[in-house]
């Protein structure tokens, strides 16, 4: 027998007498205490209330809904001895009850996959048309940006190469460092096999200044900056704070767009130099230490390979670069409007976006420098 | 009837700021208690501690006959609260938002689950258009109702308001206070507002604890009202003050 009620059938009456507490915690109990009821086929339920000690809403629902049941069966059901201060809360639950049908909300369940594809299907010919869109606001608020620098503009740019700029140099130097370790290694153990070793230092610096030196500082940059730009962004539209800089007469585009673009053409370009330098020290430091190349053998080779041109191949992307890595973030910055749900999800977005559009640009360089024959 | 809440000795400073000095109050079960005070007398840092949000810097707060930094104590289990803003999910629609406290303190069926949760909401007037949709999608009076709906999705004995009528226009404002006492009569259901709205104060409120110099004075709204205290004479027997009061007078 359950804690919660009896039952008995008095000739056509299913007498049903409640006791405990009816209450939120209980729920689950209450609802299988009544589903376990057999009413047999009496025609009338009586519910007897007088020994409840507390009832609340919840408790008040699933005997309702017992109740609603039994009816439907064809059965009279009637609710007797409750205190006053019981069957009130029946009381709430039947003038609220009526009218309002909808659909089946989603729940808490994850939705469909056919929901899931069309959503999809859907978000990809919305960002197709909105990029068009993106392209030219982005280059609007450049123009608009250099063209009418203000003030606070200039203080704000000088900020932003302070963060982006002077404040990613310690990771940057250090990754491309590493990383002209892992090259001059990987390199050395390949040129072995034709006794060629020492064009190891031709193959680290060609590579750190044609590719990898800006490729690997713009990664960087888009993974530090390109979140922060669309964060800080975002959290000021959410604020409303883009929306109190526009009724004073200020354009957010030239005071924070604009400087984080051109923050980004400043220090890009520098961190690239350094990153190229790092890289070539990281090669050298192996080569003379676990390899048998000489320092003097090492940097003679690096000098006779570093041809100003290649210098310049790796040098003029940064600014697209950077260019790419300030337009999408402050873009994805702009687009939040509603909730700390979508910006996070637009700050992603500005990264992943930032480092695939580098990439692509990188590949596109690539393609023209080599037809041109650089 | 036997209290509630009951706030001993409470301290609270920022730096060399004292905001609460040896503050008293007890909450009565089944009241509705305004908290009125000037800006920066501390009432969201009260309220906060109630919950148990901040840590006071000495005094005990008893919620429930509970010790308030009793983390197994399962409070949350009883009791509701409605955020200035609301401080809905973003991310999850209405119903959701309903539904996630239910889920995380119950194991009851999903059914069961949406249909309380479903009752709740309806319980506060949203029309059911409004279930499905997200916080961003609904106005101030809408997000304010669906928090409130979360704030007794629980079916919680005491329910804290924090400026439940602030942002709403003046006839939303009135809906929301007779919501308010509508859910006070018919749940057995203690009310802690902290209120600016003089005629939300008059409307609904049984007793007021006005916070004067980091103490708390507590009295039905007359007895208050004939302190002498300047800071309360101003605030009852100002223009605003009197106007509610009038209305209050010529509606009863």
């Amino acid at each position: 027998m359950s804690p919660y009620l009896d039952y008995r059938r008095e000739s056509d009456t299913l007498v049903i007498s409640l006791r405990d507490d009816w209450t939120f915690g209980n729920v689950r109990m209450l609802h299988d205490a009544l589903q376990e009821i057999d009413g047999g086929d009496t025609p009338q339920v009586v519910f007897q209330c007088g020994g409840l000690d507390t009832l609340d809403l919840s408790g008040a629902w699933v005997l309702f809904r017992r109740s609603q049941e039994f009816e439907s069966q064809g059965r009279r059901t009637q609710f007797l001895h409750f205190k006053a201060a019981h069957f009130k809360f029946l009381k709430s639950i039947t003038e609220l009850r009526g009218d309002t049908s909808r659909a089946e909300g989603a729940g808490l369940s994850p939705p469909n996959l056919t929901t899931r594809i069309a959503g999809l299907l859907d978000s990809v010919g919305r960002s197709t048309v909105a990029r068009v869109d993106d392209i030219g606001r982005v280059t609007r608020s450049l123009l608009d940006g250099v063209t009418h620098p203000s003030r606070l503009t200039v203080a704000e740019t000088i900020r932003q190469i302070e963060q982006s700029g002077a404040k990613a140099v310690p990771i940057v130097v250090l990754i491309t460092f590493l990383m002209g370790l892992v090259l001059a290694y990987q390199g050395a153990n390949q040129l072995a096999q034709f006794g060629a070793q020492v064009f190891v230092a031709d193959l680290v610096t060609v590579a750190m200044l044609r590719e990898m030196g800006v490729l690997l500082a713009g990664i960087m940059v888009a993974g530090r900056s390109g979140s922060a730009f669309a964060a800080a962004i975002g959290v000021m539209k959410l604020n409303e704070e883009i929306d109190a800089l526009r009724i004073m007469g200020l354009d957010p585009n030239r005071i924070l767009v604009a400087p984080r673009v051109i923050a980004l053409l400043v220090s890009l370009p520098l961190l690239t130099v350094l990153g190229m330098l790092a890289g070539i020290a990281g090669g050298f430091l192996l080569a003379t230490t676990m390899l048998d190349i000489s320092a003097a053998q090492y940097l003679e080779r690096t000098a006779g390979a570093a041809k100003v041109n290649d210098f310049v191949v790796g040098i003029v992307k940064a600014p697209f670069f950077a260019l790419l890595i300030a337009g999408v973030a402050t873009l994805r910055g702009m687009q939040v409007s509603a909730s700390a749900d979508q910006l996070g999800r637009l700050t992603t977005t500005a990264v992943v976006q930032g480092i695939f559009l580098i990439i692509l640009a990188d590949a596109v360089f690539t393609i023209v420098f080599s037809s041109l024959g650089v | 009837m036997g209290t509630i809440v009951e706030v001993s000795n409470l301290t609270n400073r920022f730096g060399a700021q004292v905001i609460h000095d040896g503050l008293e109050l007890s909450i009565m079960r089944g009241e509705i208690l305004g908290i009125v005070g000037g800006s920066g007398t501390g009432k969201s840092v009260l309220l906060r501690s109630m919950l148990g949000l901040h840590r006071p810097d000495a005094g005990t707060i008893t919620v429930l006959d509970r010790d308030i930094r009793d983390r197994t104590a399962g409070l949350e289990r009883h009791w509701g609260v409605l955020f200035q803003n609301g401080a809905l999910l973003s991310a999850l629609t209405v119903m959701q938002n309903v539904e996630l406290p239910i889920l995380l303190h119950s194991s009851m069926d999903p059914v069961t689950r949406r249909e309380l949760a479903e009752l709740k909401v309806r319980m506060t007037g949203l029309h059911a258009d409004a279930y499905d949709k997200y916080p961003a999608e609904l106005s101030g009076g809408m997000r304010k109702r669906a928090a409130l709906a979360r704030a007794l999705a629980l079916d919680p004995k005491i329910l804290f308001l924090d400026e439940p009528t602030a942002g709403l226009d003046p006839i939303a404002a009135t809906e929301f206070d007779e919501l308010v006492a509508y859910l006070h009569a018919s749940l057995d259901l203690t009310i802690v507002m902290i209120t600016h709205d003089l005629d939300t104060l008059f409307a609904t409120c049984e007793r007021v604890a006005v916070l004067l110099d980091g103490k708390a004075v507590a009295g039905t709204l007359s007895e208050v009202g004939k302190s002498s205290h300047p800071w309360i004479q101003q605030y009852f027997n100002g223009p605003r003050g009197r106007r509610a009061k009038l209305r209050e007078n010529s509606d009863g």
